[in-house]
């Protein structure tokens, strides 16, 4: 296995991703400088992780061979990177992000967040689009971009860099917890379904040295399918928990005397 | 509030004083009350359910005994654990939830008095129909969890399992009316002071067992209310001879039978986290980790059921998924177990019967939740499944756990209730009992599950088994005996017990503030409340918590409990409609045979009369901004236009009903048609119910109500009219327009 892993075949170099986390990480050096090295830290991890959701093995068999590391990859496009990119912006006064116009006021709302999230999970499983975006490259790139975008508003309610536009507790883990049942039904629907999903993956064009090693130990496309909705199903509530667990601390911690008045504030206006 | 109290003082005893004590316990809707009838309610159903598992030790004594017939055994064991999750385990919890709940946060009732009884008269009611069924000549026998085909009508002709499933719905509903009153007393009626931060433990779990309850009570409704459309109008939900799906049953049961595993053991965690610190003469130890934990272990108590069904085949994938899942639940449950030790780490240790039953609790819980991370692995749970070593585990955890962390509550609390102190002798007596009880019961079975010994099956031939099996009934004998014990200890006490004054254990929260047992409007003065512990800095003002560590302080914001109430309804109502609806899906994915979607539905006509629903909540938004600006004769024409788009709608379903079934397209069909009639049926019901309720708005808007011009109970009522359009334009997205199909 070791040997097929280091296949020429299986890395892509040459992609194009590079620019892009080039590009993200001069915009953010000349926005927010490398000073505070915890958000540095996190901006590297974000950038690390989706350049190897692309150059790595994962990022050749999502591209047509294996559903299951689609899902991986489409994880860490939607969840992983997102949140590392929002955690790496640096603390800001309440303020400091003025909701200029009505389009970017309506982003801000959480409802848009939670339907554009949930909403790019299933709106790129649906077979047909599934299947365009695995079979054009132009279709594949919208697909990942609309997957950063999404990725970024989804979290934004939860770790955004000013306290102002964070969701009060209670409503943050209500936020987390109905996510999770949005992509537990996906991956329940994905799981045990007669349908194939992303009938793309089920013949690929040309086959791997990987792709018949892995089919020989017993990795058939349904298995493979079957994966996938696994994939979709637990990796991201365990994510949401471990975030929900984060907000619990944030709301038990006694200092945070700011977020306590704004709380207030938000949940006068709620009941108004 | 106060009409509540104005009622509660008002129960003078009438001409005849024992029947108007009578009828003041019949007519009551004070929360303290209904708390007591739950718990004796509780107690006697643990008498009855006592019995049958008596019953089942004698059957088990020697090999190839005849005590019982086979038939006669599935009943008792069905029966037994029926009886102890549903009309003991849950009834007392909620019991001391009801009694407890509102004296801790500083509260004079539940927030929704008179919904409160009527989910008390439900328990009763849903017991006497589920006992009912001896009468009919046998009681159910398919077990507690009821696994379908055995349930179904082909291998189950008698009644017995129809009582089983009303009955069951029946004590549902009941949960579910508690469990939101629960939860909308805890967010509404706390005392000034009192963040969700400062609540006392016992409360936090209360709240989250109530947010378990209502999210996972109506999986089993609906899995109930199929397999009763099943076994009564000839569906195949889950009969594999006709297409349906057994496994099905197992996934709806289990979605809602693991949540309540924790909805039985959150609250007795919550009262031993009461009762370990005032006996320890210290706050408990991480007091934001446990009520933290506990929240995290409502999240991911949804996303384990599976693992109750690792033997029937769900492929490698789910196995390994599932068995990582629950070895995760294991760890906040886990961790506590530290926390109370750590609570009780260099503290004043007083020795009570209360106290002591918590220790054992601590040490008891720990076999079952060990033996309970082995059943995690995959290949242990194949080999154990189905013998005595899973009936040994749960009982671990279900009488280490939720019955000992009662019984030390009842030693805890009893003095409050009534005034008078338990006898700490007989207490010991009692614990010592069960305590010899439990291990002697339930370790043998587990020796005897290693051994091979199968659950549920009426004998044995083994005669090595014999020994084992007698220790286990002299267990059973002696946990029976500590119970009579209890009952001892509860007579004479209630006769000649010692006067235990206001706060006998010097207790912290809020409830011993009050008198003992408290006044029926339960405080004169409500304290201010600065810390976790209000008592203790009003009896210790040098070293108050208050002074000593800042918590979150209390924002005096509260939510409108009409409008928060109905939201609870609703995510109730949505999990109900989304388990339906899967089950639509599930059935529907390949449409085959002449009856189905494609062929016999209008989607055309459907779709107008959709578009009269929808209008219908445009136009309740409409009366609700016209209330709000103070129009009324305006807000009435358009909450009538309301009513009249949304009986449109219901004449409309009416005509697409009369002309399949005229066409001869009915439930019993096939699976589309049972799917398809379930599914709409229960909307059109919900639509039903909504539009009384928009009519009782507009009677009373006529007749200018004051509490309907004020606004909440449109909004309310707007909350559950909006969500029955939601509901519709998802059904007719998956079943008119056949998406995931």
């Amino acid at each position: 296995m070791i040997e097929l892993i280091g296949d020429k075949i299986l890395w892509n170099w040459w992609s194009p991703v590079w620019l892009v986390a080039l590009l993200v990480a001069i915009a953010y050096g000349r926005r927010f400088g490398w000073k505070n090295h915890a958000k540095t830290a996190w901006l590297t991890t974000g950038l690390a992780v989706l350049v190897f959701a692309f150059v790595s093995p994962l990022g050749v068999l999502a591209d047509g061979f294996l559903f299951s590391a689609h899902m991986i990859q489409h994880l860490l496009l939607l969840l992983v990177v997102p949140l590392c990119l929002v955690l790496s912006l640096p603390a800001v006064k309440s303020g400091a992000f003025p909701p200029a116009g009505r389009l970017s006021r309506l982003l801000s709302k959480p409802v848009a967040g939670w339907f554009l999230g949930l909403g790019a999970m299933w709106f790129w499983h649906v077979p047909a689009f599934c299947n365009a975006a695995t079979e054009s490259y132009a279709i594949g790139i919208v697909r990942s971009v609309s997957f950063l975008l999404t990725g970024i508003l989804f979290w934004w309610p939860i770790y955004s860099p000013s306290k102002e536009s964070r969701l009060p507790a209670s409503n943050a883990v209500v936020y987390l917890f109905s996510a999770c049942l949005g992509c537990t039904l996906l991956g329940i629907y994905i799981t045990f379904t007669t349908i194939t999903v992303c009938p793309a993956f089920a013949s690929p064009e040309e086959r791997l040295a990987m792709m018949t090693a892995l089919y020989d130990a017993g990795m058939t496309s349904a298995v493979d399918q079957q994966l996938g909705g696994l994939l979709m199903w637990v990796p991201p509530c365990s994510l949401y928990v471990f975030a929900i667990i984060s907000v619990l601390c944030r709301w038990y911690s006694v200092d945070d005397t700011e977020a306590l008045a704004l709380q207030d504030k938000t949940m006068v206006e709620a009941s108004s | 509030m106060s009409a509540s109290s104005a009622e509660a003082s008002g129960e003078t005893p009438s001409k005849d004083p024992v029947s108007g004590r009578l009828l003041s316990w019949v007519s009551t809707v004070d929360h303290k009350k209904i708390g007591i009838l739950y718990i004796s309610t509780a107690l006697v159903f643990l008498g009855i359910g006592g019995l049958e598992a008596l019953l089942i030790r004698v059957q088990l004594l020697f090999p190839n005994n005849t005590f019982l017939s086979p038939g006669l055994f599935n009943q008792m064991f069905t029966m037994h654990g029926t009886t102890m999750v549903f009309l003991v385990g849950m009834p007392v919890l909620i019991g001391f939830q009801n009694y407890f709940v509102p004296l801790m946060i500083g509260a004079r009732d539940v927030a929704f008095p008179r919904l409160n009884a009527m989910s008390y008269w439900l328990l009763p009611f849903g017991g006497i129909l589920l006992y009912f069924s001896f009468m009919t000549g046998q009681a159910p026998d398919a077990g507690w969890f009821s696994y379908a085909p055995l349930s179904t009508k082909p291998y189950n002709l008698m009644p017995a399992q129809d009582y089983w499933i009303i009955g069951l719905i029946c004590l549902g509903i009941g949960s579910v009316a508690a469990a939101i009153n629960i939860f909308v007393t805890v967010l509404q009626c706390r005392a000034p002071g009192m963040s969700l931060q400062r609540v006392p433990l016992f409360v936090w779990m209360s709240l989250m067992t109530a947010i378990l309850t209502i999210l996972a009570l109506p999986a089993l409704n609906a899995a109930l209310a199929m397999l009763m459309i099943d076994r009564l109008l000839g569906a195949a939900f889950f009969e594999p001879a006709r297409g349906g799906s057994a496994l099905l049953w197992q996934h709806y049961f289990w979605v809602f039978g693991h949540p309540e595993v924790y909805i039985l053991i959150l609250p007795a965690f919550g009262m031993i986290s009461e009762v370990i610190p005032v006996f320890s003469r210290k706050p408990i130890y991480g007091y934001a980790f446990v009520a933290g934990s506990s929240a995290v272990i409502v999240l991911l108590s949804y996303g384990v059921w599976a693992h109750h069904m690792f033997a029937v085949g769900l492929g490698m994938g789910a196995d390994m998924f599932f068995a990582v899942g629950t070895l995760l639940i294991a760890l906040p449950t886990g961790l506590k177990i530290f926390n109370w030790t750590a609570t009780m780490w260099g503290g004043s240790i007083r020795l009570t019967t209360s106290m002591m039953f918590a220790v054992a609790f601590l040490l008891e819980f720990v076999i079952g939740g060990l033996t309970g991370v082995m059943f995690a692995a995959v290949p242990i749970d194949w080999q154990l499944t189905d013998t005595y070593f899973v009936v040994g585990h749960f009982h671990y955890v279900l009488i280490g756990g939720t019955v000992f962390g009662v019984f030390s509550a009842t030693y805890y609390w009893f003095p409050k209730m009534t005034g008078r102190m338990l006898s700490e002798r007989l207490g010991k007596w009692q614990l010592w009992l069960w305590v010899f009880g439990l291990n002697a019961t339930f370790l043998s079975q587990h020796v005897l599950g290693v051994m091979g010994m199968p659950r549920r099956v009426y004998t044995y031939t083994e005669p090595g088994w014999m020994a084992l099996n007698a220790i286990a009934g002299a267990g059973a004998v002696a946990m029976a005996a500590g119970t009579l014990v209890l009952l001892l200890n509860v007579w004479v006490s209630l006769r000649k017990g010692e006067r235990s004054g206001d706060n006998p254990w010097g207790g912290f929260t809020l409830e011993w503030a009050t008198t003992s047992p408290p006044p029926p409007e339960n405080f004169d003065v409500i304290p201010r409340v600065e810390s976790r512990r209000p008592v203790w800095d009003l009896d210790h003002p040098d070293s108050a918590d208050s002074k000593l560590e800042k918590t979150p302080e209390d924002n005096g914001w509260r939510p409108d409990k009409s409008v928060t109430s109905v939201w609870a309804f609703v995510a109730s109502e949505a999990m109900f409609f989304l388990l339906l609806l899967v089950s639509y899906v599930v059935f529907n994915t390949d449409q085959t045979g002449d009856i189905r979607s494609a062929s016999v539905l209008d989607v055309t006509r459907t779709g107008l009369f959709s578009i009269a629903l929808l209008g219908s909540s445009f136009t309740l938004w409409r009366a609700e901004s016209l209330l709000k600006a103070g129009r009324i004769p305006q807000f009435r024409r358009w909450l009538m236009l309301t009513i009249v788009l949304g009986s449109i709608f219901i004449g409309g379903q009416a005509i697409e009903y009369y002309g399949l079934i005229s066409s001869d397209v009915t439930i019993d069909d096939n699976l589309f048609t049972a799917t398809f009639f379930t599914v709409t049926g229960f909307h059109g019901l919900h639509v039903i119910v909504g539009l009384i309720a928009l009519s009782i708005l507009l009677g009373l808007a006529v007749k200018q109500d004051r509490n309907v011009l004020s606004g909440t109970a449109l909004k309310a009522v707007g909350v559950y009219w909006h969500f029955v359009d939601v509901v519709w334009i998802a059904v007719f997205c998956i079943i008119y327009l056949r998406f995931l199909q």
